[in-house]
């Protein structure tokens, strides 16, 4: 049975797409929501449409949020594209406190404003602890990034990880 | 030291680049590039890029949501 005591969360367009290279939205599943401004949602119907028709996640379009003028700045301090500026948006005006994204950049303007960050790495591992996936499945999806997904990492800190998890999971093979 | 490098820049990138330099607010489009490229830089520096992915480890294996 999927848990719902996870909180509504905002997408930035990295995590959908990655996650959907990966064929594992799946771990979004127990997101009572995962809120998408429409600029992500371009995005991602753009690069990765089949993302956006995932039936097992709440993914709720969102219009535009009003943009501050001190959210033009933060986006032109951080270099962010629009779907980025679109999502922290979303998050000020909801008082959303989660944003899912990867670019360092957004995280780092996300940090900025007080809001919580998660990306696929992330989300992936998570998924463990909530029931979603097997270690083994996810250790598997951790391997394959680097052929599977368009999601950039460092290789020696992506193993890294890796060792990590299976440390933290008893697994055998660490 | 200056170093050549050859790179392609869609149309609208381009134009928004002009667009500066014609208003005042670049020399030329290399100095875009040039501020462009830094600012991407600063922001995405390794250890930054590290931190959030180590700290989402430790979220994802003990955190609470």
């Amino acid at each position: 049975m999927v848990r719902t005591d996870a909180p509504v969360v905002v997408a930035d367009a990295g995590p959908l797409i990655h996650l959907d290279e990966l064929d594992a939205l799946d771990v979004l599943a127990d997101f009572p929501e995962v809120w998408v401004p429409e600029d992500v949602w371009s995005e991602v119907a753009l690069h990765r449409p089949q993302a956006l028709r995932h039936s097992g996640i709440r993914l709720v379009r969102h219009e535009a949020s009003p943009i501050s003028a001190r959210m033009n700045a933060i986006a032109a301090l951080y270099s962010l594209h629009r779907g980025e500026r679109a999502a922290l948006a979303l998050c000020l005006e909801h008082s959303i406190g989660t944003l899912l994204a990867d670019d360092t950049a957004a995280r780092l303007a996300a940090t900025s404003l007080n809001l919580v960050t998660h990306g696929t790495l992330g989300l992936l591992i998570r998924s463990v602890r909530r029931g979603l996936r097997s270690p083994t499945e996810v250790l598997a999806l951790l391997n394959s990034i680097a052929t599977r997904s368009t999601l950039h990492i460092r290789p020696s800190l992506l193993d890294d990880v890796i060792r990590q998890v299976q440390r933290e999971w008893n697994d055998p093979s660490a | 030291m200056s170093n050549l490098i050859q790179a392609e820049i869609p149309d609208g990138l381009l134009q928004q680049a002009n667009a500066l330099v014609s208003q005042g607010w670049a020399s030329n489009v290399q100095e875009v590039v040039n501020e462009s490229l830094r600012r991407y830089l600063e922001s995405h520096q390794d250890v930054l890029a590290e931190r959030f992915v180590r700290d989402d480890v430790a979220w994802a294996l003990h955190g609470e949501d």
